[in-house]
C-alpha cells in the first residue's frame, strides 16, 4: 500500500526528517511513537502534501504511484486521508455542506456519480449515528465552537463517509477524556478492514490500548529507531522516551 | 468644467422641452436650479471628502455620452448561462417593468392591488407626492450629483401604496443595456401609513459595452411603513454605474436595502437615509464581488435625525485581480437622537496582492445615550483551510470558492426574502468559476 524510502524532508529550510523507511500493506494498523519534535506531524503533513513541507530526498510509492507528484486533493481523492491534530475552524461553511462537497469531489475524481441529497443525507445519518454526531453539529460551521471531543469525531465521521484506503491519524487522542477517546476509538476500529491501511501516530501508549496496531515503529530526530510489536508500547510506557532523545 | 459635465449642460440645453414634466412649472424651475447647480460644482472628483476614493469625472470624460437611444426591434437578452444575472428572481411571483438604454420598454402592470399606483415617471410627476419626492435634500456632499439626474431625468417610474395597502407581489424592475450612450432615471417610491412593498431590480447589459447608467431613487416611508429592496448590479466590463437611493424613514418605518455588486468598470452606490419620526429602522446592506480592473464604491449616510431609532450596515467585498473596492460610511447622530442604535461594519477580502480596498466608517455622535459601533476588516483566504478541505478531495479552486461563498454569507443573511437570498447566493457561488474563466 505504502512504500516510504528515504525520506527527508525540511521546514522552513530545517531539515525534519532524516531519512524515513516505512512499509505499510494493506490491512494492518502501524503505530508511529516518538518523543516531541522528532518528527511525527511533519511526517504526517509530507504524506498529505502541505505546503512548506518539502522534500529534498527519497520516495514515497502509494499503491504503485509517486505519492510526491501528486497534488494534496489528488492525494485526497486517491484514498489518502489525514486526521488532523488540530482541526481547522471553517467559519461559514456547514459541516453538511463540507462533507457532500468533499464526498462528491472526490467521487467525481474517481468518475463516480455525485450523491444527490437524498442519498447523501441518508448515508451521513447512517455514519454518524455511532459517532454520536447530532443533526445539530452537522448544521454547524465546521469544527467553529466545536469542543475537542467534538472536532475529534467530527474528523472520524469524514474519515467513515469518505472510506479512505490509507488513513493517518496524528495525535488523534490529544484533547480527548477517555470517553471521548473510547468513542473514537470505536470509530476508528470499526472502520479497520482487510483494504485498508492506517498509521496511527502518538505520543502516549493510553490510545494503542484502544487502538491496538500490528506494528509500532519509534521515530527520533526524524528517523525510524525501532520497529517492534505491540507490546513496544508497554516497554516504552515504562520506559519513557529517554532513551531516544537527544 | 470637464468635456463630460459640458456635454450633460448641452444635453440639458438640447432636451428640456422635451424630457418629462416638462409642462409642470415647480419641475421646470427645479430641473433649472438642479443644473445651475451642477453646471457650479461639475462632476464629483477626488478632491471632494466624499468622493475621496473614486473619480467620477475622470472616468466619465472617457465614456461616451450622447444619450442611449430608444431601443428599437426586439431587445436580445444575454444568454442566462453565461450571465446568469438575468434569469435571477424569475422563479419568485412577482410584476416585471423592464427598461432598456433607461426607457420603460414594457407595458405597466395591469392588475394591481386597489390603492397601489405604478405609472410612468412622466405621469408620476404630475401627482401630489411625488414633488416632495424630487425634492429630497441631501446633508452631504456626496448627494450633490442628484442634481445630474434631477435635471436630466427621462424615464423612469413613480410607485404609490395607499395606507395599509400591502404589494401584493415584488416588484421586480430590470434595467437593460443594449446601446452605448448615457441614460438618466428616477424611480419615486411613496408608502403611505402602514403601507408594505418590496422591490427588486437588475442591472445588466444587453448588447452594449460602454455606456453610463445614472439611476436615483427616492423613497419616503410614512409611519410604519414598510420597504424592502433587493438589487444586483452586473453591468458590462466596461460601464459606469451611479446609484443614489434616498429614503425619508417616519416613525415605525422600516426599510431593507441591500445590493449585489458584480458588474461595471466603475460602480457608485450611494445611500442617503434620513430619520424623520422615532422607533425607525434601516439596514443598508450589500456584497460585492470584483475582479480586473473594476472598481466599486458604496458610499452610506445615515442621518439619526431623532431619538429611538437603529440603523445597520454590512458591506462584504471580495476584490480579486487589480480591482478596487471602497466603502464610506457615516452615521451622523444629532443631539437630540438620544437612544440611536447604529451599527456599521465593512469586511473585505483581497484574493490577489494586485487588489486593494479602501475602507473609511465614521462615526458623528452628538448625543450622549446611544450605541454606536463600527468597524473595518481588510483580510486574505486562510490557507490553513484552503489546506484542509483540499486534503478532504476538494479542489483548490472549488474550495477557494467555498471560502468566498461563505465569507459573503453573513450579507446574504440579511435578505429577508429566502427565495431572492437562494438566487443571490448561487449567483455568488458561481462568480469564481466565472471570473476565472474570463481572464484565464
Amino acid at each position: 500500500m505504502l512504500e516510504i524510502k528515504n525520506l527527508h524532508a525540511t521546514v522552513d529550510g530545517k531539515e525534519i526528517l532524516k531519512g524515513v523507511d516505512l512499509t505499510v500493506e494493506a490491512g494492518s494498523v502501524h503505530a508511529i511513537m516518538g518523543p516531541n519534535g522528532s518528527g511525527k506531524s511533519t511526517l504526517s503533513y509530507v504524506l498529505a502534501g502541505r505546503e512548506g513541507y518539502e522534500v529534498t530526498k527519497g520516495s514515497v510509492t502509494y499503491k504503485g504511484r509517486d505519492l510526491l507528484a501528486m497534488n494534496v486533493d489528488e492525494r485526497a481523492a486517491a484514498g489518502v486521508f489525514l486526521a488532523f491534530q488540530y482541526p481547522i475552524e471553517i467559519p461559514g461553511v456547514t459541516t453538511m455542506t463540507f462533507l457532500k462537497t468533499a464526498l462528491n469531489a472526490q467521487r467525481k475524481a474517481r468518475g463516480e456519480e455525485e450523491l444527490d441529497a437524498p442519498r447523501f443525507l441518508k448515508l451521513v445519518r447512517e455514519k454518524s449515528k455511532p459517532l454520536n454526531v447530532s443533526d445539530d453539529m452537522l448544521k454547524r460551521a465546521l469544527n467553529v465552537g466545536f469542543s475537542g471531543g467534538e472536532k475529534k469525531r467530527a474528523e472520524i465521521l469524514q474519515m467513515a463517509l469518505l472510506e479512505p484506503s490509507l488513513a493517518i491519524l496524528d495525535e488523534t487522542d490529544s484533547g480527548l477524556d477517555i470517553d471521548a477517546l473510547k468513542v473514537v476509538a470505536e470509530g476508528v476500529n470499526s472502520l479497520r478492514s482487510p483494504d485498508r491501511a492506517m498509521i496511527v501516530i502518538t505520543h502516549y501508549q493510553r490510545l494503542l490500548d484502544y487502538i491496538v496496531p500490528d506494528v509500532i515503529h519509534v521515530l527520533s530526530k526524524g528517523k525510524i529507531v525501532r520497529t517492534g510489536g505491540k507490546e513496544l508500547a508497554g516497554e516504552l510506557e515504562r520506559t519513557g522516551y529517554a532513551e531516544f532523545a537527544a | 468644467m470637464t468635456d463630460a459635465a459640458r456635454n450633460f449642460v448641452e444635453t440639458y440645453e438640447r432636451e428640456r422641452d422635451a424630457l418629462p414634466g416638462a409642462g409642470l412649472a415647480w419641475l421646470a424651475a427645479r430641473r433649472a436650479d438642479a443644473l445651475r447647480a451642477f453646471a457650479d460644482a461639475g462632476l464629483p472628483h477626488r478632491r471632494l471628502e466624499d468622493w475621496r476614493y473614486t473619480d467620477l469625472a475622470r472616468a466619465l470624460d472617457k465614456a461616451t455620452l450622447s444619450p442611449a437611444s430608444q431601443p428599437s426591434g426586439v431587445v436580445e437578452l444575454p444568454d442566462a448561462a453565461e450571465r446568469p444575472s438575468i434569469a435571477v428572481f424569475h422563479g419568485i411571483d412577482r410584476h416585471v417593468a423592464i427598461f432598456v438604454n433607461g426607457r420603460l420598454q414594457s407595458d405597466l402592470v395591469a392588475e394591481l392591488p386597489h390603492g397601489v399606483t405604478l405609472v410612468q415617471l412622466a405621469e408620476a410627476l404630475g401627482e401630489p407626492w411625488a414633488r416632495p419626492l424630487v425634492e429630497t435634500k441631501v446633508a452631504t456632499q456626496a448627494g450633490n450629483v442628484i442634481a445630474l439626474n434631477t435635471a436630466l431625468m427621462r424615464d423612469g417610474l413613480g410607485l404609490h401604496v395607499a395606507r395599509g395597502v400591502k404589494l401584493d407581489k415584488p416588484l421586480h424592475l430590470i434595467f437593460l443595456a443594449n446601446d452605448d450612450g448615457a441614460s438618466h432615471m428616477r424611480v419615486l417610491v411613496r408608502l403611505e401609513e402602514g403601507a408594505e412593498a418590496t422591490i427588486f431590480e437588475t442591472h445588466v447589459d444587453a448588447g452594449a459595452r460602454s455606456y453610463f447608467v445614472d439611476l436615483v431613487t427616492d423613497v419616503s416611508l410614512a409611519r410604519g411603513a414598510m420597504l424592502d429592496h433587493v438589487k444586483i448590479q452586473d453591468e458590462s466590463a466596461e460601464a459606469i454605474h451611479l446609484a443614489s437611493l434616498t429614503a425619508e424613514l417616519g416613525a415605525a418605518a422600516k426599510l431593507s436595502s441591500f445590493s449585489l455588486t458584480l458588474g461595471a468598470k466603475l460602480s457608485r452606490n450611494q445611500s442617503f437615509i434620513t430619520f424623520k419620526g422615532e422607533g425607525g429602522e434601516a439596514h443598508v446592506n450589500g456584497a460585492t464581488a470584483l475582479a480586473g480592473s473594476q472598481h466599486g464604491d458604496h458610499f452610506c449616510y445615515v442621518d439619526h435625525a431623532v431619538p429611538h431609532c437603529s440603523s445597520s450596515t454590512l458591506f462584504k467585498t471580495v476584490l480579486d485581480g487589480a480591482s478596487t473596492g471602497v466603502f464610506q460610511g457615516n452615521v451622523m447622530v444629532r443631539p437630540d437622537a438620544q437612544k440611536t442604535d447604529g451599527r456599521q461594519m465593512s469586511n473585505a477580502l483581497l484574493l490577489s496582492r494586485d487588489a486593494s480596498m479602501n475602507a473609511k466608517p465614521e462615526l458623528e455622535i452628538y448625543a450622549d445615550d446611544v450605541q454606536c459601533a463600527h468597524g473595518s476588516t481588510i483580510g486574505e483566504l486562510n490557507r490553513d483551510a484552503i489546506f484542509f478541505l483540499r486534503a478532504r478531495g476538494i479542489d483548490e479552486h472549488t474550495a477557494r470558492q467555498l471560502l468566498i461563498s461563505a465569507f459573503l454569507d453573513e450579507a446574504f443573511e440579511t435578505v429577508s426574502s429566502g427565495a431572492a437570498r437562494d438566487d443571490l447566493r448561487a449567483l455568488a457561488a458561481g462568480w469564481f468559476e466565472r471570473h476565472q474563466e474570463k481572464t484565464s
